[in-house]
């Protein structure tokens, strides 16, 4: 009855090893692609207004955003800038792109003129495709 | 006749791992991915005018929403002067897609948001505007383009 369950010394069993390096790297890569710092998620404190005809903007490529946040402060680029001084940050990437598209991400209680003077520098700045960041309403 | 391969000794590439590496490279394109979420309401800004440029448009083509500091929205057109608070802005489309069919592409959209107001209703007029869609009589799909955004301050 015992011997029966002892295995017979002559087989070897062995657990396959050679793909725990894939595994391991898979994992890895996993990690470091989903991985968000704290450090980049800027403290900026907005919520979008909703509207029902939101459409998506496809071209990646010639968008630049310009963020206001709950206490009306205007941020191109990660810095925090006085909002007329808009034009000046704007100008030389409608030179270097002419078909940019701003993307104003302005928080929905902001006052609309806070909005107007931006929009006033963006015509200054010749940057005349605009779009008003919205949620889709649901 | 040296440098003949022996018959009987074959040359394989190992495919084991082939699946592994297609794994890998679809993961990796599954997460670096970004998928496009910049969505909002598009416009088009016209040019800086002088005062001598400016176009006079005949009242008739022009549907004037006017949003107070509180707001809420006065409609202004040939045959309309209404009072909307801020739960009835779809009135807006309405009014709007009454005037595409009568006047056409010729339609003037004039938005005048009190500098005082917030930026939230000024967002959901324009996208009541933009909601409004008709078809013509001889079935062109109207849409009101021509939107002005104009602010306008208590004093």
């Amino acid at each position: 009855m015992r011997k029966s369950i002892i295995r017979k010394a002559g087989r070897k069993i062995e657990i396959p090893m050679s793909s725990t390096a894939d595994i391991a790297f898979l994992l890895i890569l996993f990690f470091m692609v989903t991985t968000v710092f704290r450090a980049t998620t800027l403290r900026l404190k907005y919520t979008l207004p909703q509207a029902e005809s939101t459409e998506r903007i496809l071209m990646r490529r010639n968008v630049t955003y310009i963020f206001v946040d709950v206490d009306s402060k205007v941020y191109i680029d990660d810095n925090l800038i006085r909002e007329d001084v808009v034009a000046a940050r704007i100008a030389p990437k409608v030179w270097e792109n002419p078909d940019l598209i701003t993307i104003l991400n302005v928080d929905e209680s902001v006052n609309y003129g806070t909005v107007d003077v931006i929009l006033d520098q963006l015509k200054e700045a010749k940057a005349f495709r605009i779009t008003f960041a919205t949620e889709r309403k649901t | 006749m040296l440098l003949r391969k022996k018959k009987d000794e074959e040359s394989e590439i190992p495919t084991a791992s082939m699946g592994d590496v297609a794994f890998l490279i679809l993961i990796f394109f599954l997460t670096s991915t970004v998928f496009t979420k910049d969505k909002g309401l598009k416009m088009l800004l016209p040019e800086k005018t002088s005062d001598e440029e400016r176009v006079t448009v005949v009242k008739e083509n022009i549907v004037t929403i006017a949003i107070n500091p509180s707001g809420e929205a006065n409609v202004k057109t040939i045959g309309y002067n209404e009072f909307l608070s801020r739960g009835d802005f779809g009135r807006i489309t309405e009014i709007v897609e009454e005037r595409l069919l009568e006047r056409d592409t010729l339609l003037v959209v004039s938005l005048r948001t009190s500098k005082e107001a917030p930026y939230s209703s000024m967002v959901e007029a324009l996208d009541q505007i933009k909601i409004a869609k008709v078809t013509s009589e001889d079935g062109r799909e109207l849409r009101a383009n021509k939107i002005s955004l104009i602010p306008t301050s208590e004093e």
